[in-house]
């Protein structure tokens, strides 16, 4: 996969704001460097890609965008208030495949800044009270592990505790390997969450980034009242390589992408990245029956 | 780190159970639905698309009570197996899973769901139709389902083609069965990219419903008589059907709210 530099620029991004709720979390926009379109390859300068919401203004390709970036470009300037949810170190299993799988966690908690693969905020959306609960592809490749499970179902709950909608940026390789079964019992977890939002008769809109794959697709991503992905994001339950290995069948063009799914009645819609606050607002708006 | 031989001697044990888990006279859906259940009338269709073959379901009569037992097939013969997919369902059983589980909350009826698959299909059709779609739904039904529920993991419950139909209230395991997240093939993979490591994927990643059992995804291990229930058949059916009516008779007694919210809070404890 020809991600490197797109992961490069997010490298550059500020981090470490987990700790650091409401204002702060607005981006102090990286200053160096250039960044390259992964698909056609013209570079920019990375303040100017991320001003663009890592969509490169040549091709429209929609690049990788991290956890805090997602809730920067989709609350209200100066209203995210990122939720500092501490879940420990889990390690079910005791997993080791030569490095420990707490240390992979360290690691990836150093490198993103992040304490798992999901971030959450309490926020304004368009002048609506959400809930946002992003994933971040950089940390163990959005993989749902218990953690990361506990904090979606806790933003779950706090949407309900204070009537906001629930907006969940989806973007997963799928189960979190090194946990086993733990991690496939977070499709429950999940899902038992994001039944109190449903009870609750609060809109839950979520949004699908590319990659979207596994057990998240096959929970939370799609169990809500309206899916939106973005523009080429590969979404499904299993890979398209696992698919062709195991079966030996070509796959058709465009398969598992977002606007296969649209065309096969799997999305609500496909939706430009600059355009999904409004979006994903005015459908909060009305739900909540306001004009 | 252990050395190389005792490294060796663990995967090729825990390889060993998953193969054991997978040996091809153990128990099947079918075969139990004939022996516990009375007058089992297989509905089918998912009346979107088609009929999964991997999933088969229907009202019965088990202990004194009308149930509507779905279970996941894995075939007993060549020729049955390829009619069943090897267990591995489509997005059309998940949903027709859904439809008959629907109908028991109608007619009051407890749901009994025997699980038994390496995992959902993975196939271009499937995922055209909505693979993650169909079990996110399931999903949602169990945790919903305002009627008792009871799974049992037969031989192998694999990834969420397993789960879909594992939300029950009460969660039963035959002892030798495994439950995990994804084949150790596909975790092998995954983790070392080489599915031949499938060996050392079994030895970390513990598929024992033992494993199961402890972060409460399972509540209750049946005992197989060594070497096992394909060797003892009958033995382990009887055994499937007196923990089952047990269960059901102690579900019918709690009242469906509390059973709903129990169900939901246990579920969003799940794996710790
Ligand atoms: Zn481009």
């Amino acid at each position: 996969m020809d991600r490197a530099d797109a992961v490069t620029s997010r490298r550059q991004a500020p981090r470490n704001r987990l700790q650091a709720p409401g204002p702060e979390l607005r981006p102090t926009a990286p200053t160096t460097g250039t960044v390259a379109c992964p698909r056609c390859k013209r570079r920019f300068v990375a303040e100017r890609y991320a001003a663009d919401l890592n969509v490169c203004s040549e091709c429209g390709h929609h690049g990788v965008v991290g956890a805090a970036q997602r809730i920067e470009q989709l609350a209200d300037p100066n209203t995210a208030e990122t939720l500092a949810v501490e879940v420990g170190d889990r390690d079910p299993l005791g997993f080791d495949d030569g490095v420990p799988y707490p240390q992979r966690v360290a690691r990836a908690r150093e490198r993103t800044g992040l304490h798992e693969a999901f971030l959450t905020a309490r926020a304004s959306l368009a002048g609506n009270p959400v809930m946002l609960a992003c994933m971040d592809f950089e940390f163990l490749g959005g993989s749902l592990g218990s953690g990361a499970g506990e904090i979606f179902a806790r933003a779950c709950e706090m949407a309900v505790a204070e009537r906001r909608a629930l907006v969940a940026v989806c973007t997963s390789g799928g189960a979190r390997m090194q946990e086993g079964i733990a991690s496939l019992a977070q499709m429950a977890r999940c899902s038992a969450g994001v039944a109190e939002v449903i009870d609750a008769r609060l809109p839950y809109v979520t949004i699908l980034g590319d990659p979207c794959f596994g057990g998240v697709t096959a929970s939370f991503a799609v169990q809500s009242d309206v899916i939106i992905a973005e523009p080429g994001a590969r979404i499904g339950f299993a890979g398209g390589r696992v698919i062709e290995q195991a079966t030996h069948d070509k796959l058709p063009d465009g398969f598992q992408t977002a606007e296969f799914l649209l065309a096969h009645g799997m999305v609500d819609a496909v939706v430009e990245r600059g355009r999904l606050r409004d979006a994903v607002g005015t459908l909060i708006r009305i739900y909540s029956g306001r004009a | 780190m252990s050395t190389t031989i005792e490294t060796t001697e663990r995967e090729r044990i825990a390889f060993a159970a998953v193969e054991l888990a997978r040996h091809p006279e153990r128990p099947r859906a079918l075969q139990v639905i004939a022996a516990i259940t009375s007058g089992w009338t297989e509905l089918r269709g998912d009346r979107l698309f088609g009929d999964d073959r991997a999933v088969v379901g229907g009202p019965a009569r088990l202990g004194g009570r009308s149930v509507m037992v779905i279970g996941q097939e894995k075939g007993t013969d060549p020729m049955t197996r390829a009619l069943h997919n090897f267990g591995m369902p489509h997005p059309e059983g998940y949903r027709k899973a859904v439809r008959l589980m629907r109908q028991a909350e109608k007619f009051s009826m407890p749901v009994l769901c025997l699980v038994d698959t390496p995992a959902a299909h993975a196939g271009i059709g499937a995922e055209e139709r909505g693979q993650a779609w169909a079990i996110a739904d399931a999903l949602l039904c169990m945790l919903g389902l305002r009627t008792p529920t009871v799974s049992v993991v037969l031989s192998e419950g694999g990834s969420g083609g397993a789960l879909a139909l594992a939300l029950a209230d009460r969660v039963l395991a035959l002892e030798n069965a495994v439950y995990t997240v994804a084949p150790p093939e596909t975790c092998a993979a995954i983790l070392y990219r080489d599915a031949g490591q499938r060996a050392r994927a079994a030895a970390a990643l513990r598929p024992g419903v033992d494993t199961a059992n402890r972060i409460g995804l399972v509540d209750e291990l049946i005992p197989e008589p060594p070497p096992g229930a394909h060797a003892h058949a009958p033995l382990v059916i009887a055994a499937i059907r007196g923990a089952v009516i047990r269960h059901l008779d102690e579900l019918r007694d709690i009242p469906i709210d509390e059973l709903v919210a129990e169900r939901r809070s246990r579920y969003r404890a799940a794996g710790g």
